[in-house]
């Protein structure tokens, strides 16, 4: 016990003595504040086509539905807790402190898990004042009240911080760093998108690491369409706890098989 | 940074160094054998020299040794256990490996401080090693700027971190300038002689006759020799020219 806690202080060190924590945090800023809220103050009601406005339930829950492209930031950075060892051939070093190879990765996943936490808290917090700093501009009242807004923005912040764990795992697994950002916007850009319209093959899609964060996010519209369309009725459309732990049941068999398999490969 | 005070870096404590023990190794990357058969036992209070050819399989058995690869058949192992299954094992061996042991963009302070965490040693250890292997002055500066010898230092000061009483050396002197080539030699004398195991792999074969006491060298995977110096070199003048003897007489042999 007294070597995990070890191994979770020593990653914890690690990431406090690069710049990595101030990115993140940057970049949950930029994703959750910026971008909610230029749309907020623009307006969405002026966009091309016209969304609907801001004090509308529509209109508040589309915009805070952008904050679905925040999810890859954090599984991009959780790549790298791994695949940034091997590229930067620090992995021996690693090991050599911290022989037993399963260890190293919890205790990456507990240190990243903390960071995706954090990314989550900021994102949530910064797209909540992006919003009412539009409907503040706009003189209006907004469409959802401020618990649902809040609400809505912690499982999106939430499934950033499943996401960071999810990362990790990948880069566990794959350990070439472009290979990894490789697989994760492959799969999330591409082979879901692609198994979602496939007839018969999107009966799984709810089941799936995008249609979890569907579930956990609420964005559940387009699920429900396929579940009816299949004739199927998806409890992972309907409970967005069930769709949290998928999403941590994913990031934790991309780990289980990475500690079983290619972490278990001799280093160089 | 003073030659002397180095120096004194283990020889201010009595050591009980680890045994380290390699037997029947072998080791095959797909169907090329890196290891048909290497022997080898480094004492405590000795510096054994591993010695061979480009390729001969001395940078695997260290791998090896220290849990940082797998054998197909045979065993290795430190006071009998393997390195993987030591409770602290960064307090029994410390591992001079690759010189970019250390993320680019960390300070070598930092690099340090998470090692030091990671092995659970005290944040002073870190200041003391920075002193004892001369980068002091440089700790705040990012690795990724450091040249050869810089990063050599640190990948020793890194061993030296959780204070071990066995060292594992591979071509530690790369990158060395004259003067680090004198400490690191007067390092490793003091800490055999204060009872410490140094197991050291290099080429450089005038440097390693003036500070080891026994011999292991591998050829094609395998153990041709083992022993103490002075049986090796024999009635030749130097270590090169006993090696070279032994070297193409076993080429001679092969063909």
């Amino acid at each position: 016990m007294r070597q995990l806690k070890d191994a979770i202080r020593g990653e914890v060190v690690r990431l406090t003595r690069t710049r990595l924590p101030l990115w993140t945090l940057v970049a949950a800023v930029a994703c959750g504040g910026l971008l909610t809220g230029l749309v907020a103050l623009t307006g969405p009601e002026n966009a091309t086509p016209p969304m609907p406005g801001l004090d509308t339930v529509a209109g508040v829950s589309g915009v805070l539905s952008l904050l679905g492209v925040a999810l890859f930031v954090p599984a991009l950075i959780g790549t790298v807790a791994i695949t940034g060892e091997y590229r930067h051939r620090t992995v021996a070093t690693t090991f050599l402190a911290v022989p037993k190879r399963g260890r190293v990765l919890v205790a990456k996943l507990i240190a990243y898990g903390g960071l995706g936490l954090t990314y989550g808290v900021v994102l949530a917090l910064s797209a909540v004042v992006g919003i009412y700093a539009g409907t503040s501009a706009h003189g209006i009242e907004a469409g959802l009240d401020p618990e649902a807004i809040l609400g809505t923005t912690a499982r999106y912040g939430g499934a950033a911080a499943i996401y960071m764990l999810l990362g990790v795992g990948i880069g566990a697994v794959a350990r070439h760093q472009l290979l990894a950002i490789g697989i994760t916007l492959g799969y999330f850009y591409f082979m879901e998108n692609l198994m979602m319209i496939l007839p018969g093959v999107n009966v799984v899609y709810p089941f799936l690491p995008g249609g979890a964060t569907a579930a956990l996010t609420g964005s559940t519209a387009l699920l429900e369409m396929i579940a009816a369309e299949a004739g199927v009725s998806s409890p992972v459309a309907q409970a967005p706890l069930v769709g949290a732990l998928l999403l941590l049941g994913y990031a934790l068999a991309t780990s289980a098989l990475a500690a079983a398999v290619s972490l278990r490969r001799d280093v160089a | 940074m003073s030659a002397a005070a180095a120096a004194g870096v283990a020889a201010e404590r009595v050591l009980s160094g680890p045994t380290l023990r390699a037997e029947g190794l072998v080791k095959s990357f797909g169907p090329v054998p890196a290891l048909t058969r290497v022997d080898l036992v480094a004492r405590p209070g000795r510096v054994t020299g591993f010695i061979g050819p480009n390729g001969a399989g001395k940078s695997t058995t260290l791998r090896i040794l220290t849990g940082l690869a797998r054998a197909d058949r045979g065993t290795a192992t430190i006071d009998g256990v393997p390195y993987v299954g030591l409770s602290s094992p960064s307090r029994v061996l410390g591992v001079v490996g690759d010189l970019a042991g250390a993320h680019p963009g960390m300070t070598a302070r930092g690099h340090l401080q998470t090692q030091a965490a990671l092995i659970g040693v005290a944040g002073e250890r870190v200041e003391e090693v920075l002193e004892e292997t001369g980068l002091s002055s440089v700790s705040r500066r990012r690795v990724r700027g450091f040249s050869t010898g810089m990063r050599q230092r640190l990948a020793l000061a890194t061993a030296l971190l959780g204070r071990p009483s066995g060292l594992i050396l591979d071509e530690p002197t790369n990158g060395l300038d004259p003067s680090g080539t004198v400490w690191l030699r007067r390092l490793l004398r003091s800490f055999a002689d204060a009872g410490g195991t140094v197991l050291v792999s290099s080429h450089v074969l005038t440097e390693l006759q003036q500070v080891i006491d026994d011999l292991v060298l591998v050829e094609a995977g395998r153990t041709l020799w083992s022993g103490s110096l002075s049986d090796f070199t024999g009635e030749h003048a130097s270590l090169e020219g006993a090696y070279l003897s032994m070297i193409e007489k076993e080429m001679a042999c092969d063909s």
